[in-house]
């Protein structure tokens, strides 16, 4: 079933000459950067002048899914064959989609691919969105993506070095009802920025000063430990009694709860990474998942707001209305977000306004997201404490269905705002590109059965493959399997990321200013001894 | 109305459509509906699991398997709200 790659020679030839692949790599990025600017100015009143749409240059119709020629300026529809025509009535060979940048070959009558050319379509896009960014704190640029390049000491390094691929899959063993730190495992080990910091060596176990229970060091050797050449599953036993001593909720022989085990691995990594700190940290963890929720509270007669910002590593969603019944009607993950940011009445008795004092009218409430993190995790509240005892507990089966692909722009504080600024159902503008609010599935734990005799297992994708993953038993499998799954929790990964200017981490500017300051107090001690001995001479004399 | 007229004045709606920026506006609503009903995931997911057995693998085929019958599975509650956008934005434009 897998089929051999075949080469397109048309595409090989060109790309070799240096002239004739400049100019067909321009061609594709001008009108792939065309199509990302072109929904930036539609999104955005102010700017909106009349934008120029191309016409087919066979039908004249305006374009909406442009396909334009690689060696002249013509432009038109896919369908009804125009675009195909005109390449073997001109005699072109290459056109492309604008907007994915799918180059097709006329001559092998396929579409095509070459890494070349999928570079050249990322570039331009990132390129573009770039340019289009503007930040609302000091309105600072934002930071260009650089392509590392080795220098030439870590080209030297590289040249004996052997390249290992950058995915890695093994079963995990169930030690005794462990399931649910598996899944947690597992959906961690599948995360792009945790795989690329634990890959990228930042914290080396064997170079690590934390003498025991460090669980960054855990973090590292489990994965070694996947990336190794064993396939066989692993037990992650030091792992588990590492999280046993560090959470002492988490300890003993029953089943614990997945989305607990989360929070308290996450914690635990933030703590043993080196710089954590309990404000603004910028550790690992924080770099990842920390994003911000903004609360913001109306009050009903004077219209006075009141806005607080919390930080958020994940976010939870009710399964319940206020009444205590389970919702019914719409069961998405988009019905659960916009739940969780509706206005919600504030008693009367529970609120007096700053700013005009009555209590008569109460006043509203309303969460919005301030700022997205890198990965977002969302937990469906399934398990639902009557009282405190656990055993107790009743679990909400209702499947919620959740998308391979999530805009999460109609959730944020700047997009909720702009919307309760217009009236009527004219396009909402908020800063874009769309790019920055877009987010991919990468991973979903399912829990099966009740809460005290049930059983974890989850889903993984990397790049563009699912597995599921049932402790030591890993499978291939589809999308389309992982999205009819029950989910607890799913993993979201942003589609681009955004950087900001480097800044050194606080801890290394201390460390240097203590340097700083040991040397000129070294030098003061050397100055003050050299002084007694001179006096001493002195006074021999 | 005679059928070159109203391919003509369809050309010209189209194009206004597009100039004002309503077209992307409607497009996505449309694509957000798509996604939150699990369609837009149905037939990624779909077409690429047919694409993984196809022998030999053929665009051309794949894309015709996949249009013919994608359109009659999109939910009529969506269907019917954005035809209703589009006849409003036209009764906008033709009164």
């Amino acid at each position: 079933m897998v089929h051999e790659a075949v080469e397109c020679t048309h595409i090989g030839s060109l790309l070799e000459e240096q002239e004739s692949e400049d100019a067909l790599l321009t061609k594709l990025k001008t009108v792939v950067a065309w199509n990302v600017n072109r929904y930036q100015s539609v999104k955005n009143p102010a700017k909106r002048r009349k934008i120029a749409f191309p016409a087919c240059g066979t039908c004249g119709l305006s374009l909406s899914r442009p396909f334009s020629c690689l060696n002249c300026s013509y432009i038109g529809c896919w369908s009804e064959d125009h675009v195909s025509s005109h390449l073997s009535d001109e005699g072109h060979t290459f056109c492309a989609d604008v907007k994915s940048g799918s180059v097709f070959c006329s001559e092998c009558d396929d579409f095509i691919y070459d890494p070349r050319i999928d570079d050249a379509y990322v570039t331009a896009v990132i390129t573009a969105e770039e340019r289009q960014t503007k930040f609302q704190v000091a309105k600072k640029p934002r930071e260009s993506f650089k392509p590392w390049i080795p220098n030439a000491k870590e080209a030297a390094a590289l040249e004996g070095a052997t390249a290992t691929p950058c995915q890695g899959r093994r079963g995990l063993l169930n030690l005794g009802q462990t399931c649910f730190l598996n899944v947690v495992l597992q959906c961690l080990v599948h995360n792009p920025l945790l795989r690329n910091y634990f890959l990228g060596d930042k914290h080396n176990s064997k170079q690590c000063k934390i003498e025991e229970n460090c669980t960054c060091c855990e973090m590292d050797k489990l994965f070694s430990e996947i990336y190794s050449d064993d396939t066989s599953p692993y037990g992650p036993i030091t792992f588990l009694a590492t999280t046993w001593r560090a959470s002492a909720e988490l300890s003993g022989y029953a089943q614990q709860d997945a989305h607990e085990c989360f929070i308290s691995v996450l914690n635990q990594i933030h703590s043993t990474s080196r710089g954590s700190t309990n404000v603004s940290c910028n550790c690992i963890i924080h770099s990842t998942f920390a994003g911000q929720l903004q609360s913001d509270v109306k009050c009903e007669r004077c219209g006075n707001v009141t806005s607080t910002v919390d930080p958020m590593l994940d976010i939870s969603l009710e399964l319940k209305a206020k009444g205590g019944e389970i919702i019914s009607g719409e069961n998405t993950l988009a019905a659960c977000l916009r739940r969780f940011t509706q206005p919600e009445k504030l008693g009367a008795k529970d609120y007096s306004c700053d700013k005009c004092g009555k209590v008569s009218h109460g006043a509203s409430k309303r969460l919005s997201i301030r700022k997205l993190p890198p990965v977002l995790s969302f937990q469906f509240k399934r398990f639902e404490h009557k009282t405190a005892d656990k055993s107790s507990a009743r679990k909400i089966d209702a499947p919620i269905r959740f998308p391979s692909s999530l805009n999460m722009a109609p959730f944020t504080t700047v997009a909720m705002r702009e919307t309760e600024k217009d009236s009527g159902g004219a396009a909402p503008s908020y800063p874009g590109p769309d790019a920055m609010y877009e987010y991919d599935l990468f991973a979903v734990i399912n829990h099966e059965g009740q809460i005290n005799n049930g059983h974890y297992t989850n889903f993984a994708r990397f790049q563009d493959e699912w597995y599921r993953f049932d402790d030591d038993k890993v499978t291939h499998s589809s999308l389309g399997t992982c999205l009819k799954s029950a989910a607890y929790m799913c993993f979201y990964v942003k589609r681009h990321l955004d950087y900001k200017p480097y800044v050194t981490p606080s801890y290394v500017l201390m460390r240097e200013t203590e340097a700083v300051r040991e040397k000129e107090l070294e030098k003061e001690k050397e100055a003050a001894r050299m002084k007694e001995v001179e006096d001493a001479l002195l006074a021999t004399v | 109305m005679p059928a070159a007229d109203v391919e003509v004045l369809y050309t010209q709606l189209r194009r206004r459509m597009m100039e004002s920026g309503e077209w992307d506006h409607i497009q996505s609503i449309l694509t957000a509906k798509l996604n939150e009903s699990g369609w837009l995931d149905e037939v990624k997911d779909g077409s690429k699991e047919k694409a993984r057995v196809m022998e030999p693998l053929s665009f051309q085929q794949l894309f015709e398997e996949t249009t013919s019958k994608i359109a009659s599975e999109i939910p009529l509650s969506i269907k019917r709200e954005i035809m209703s956008h589009i006849r409003q934005y036209i009764i906008g434009q033709t009164a």
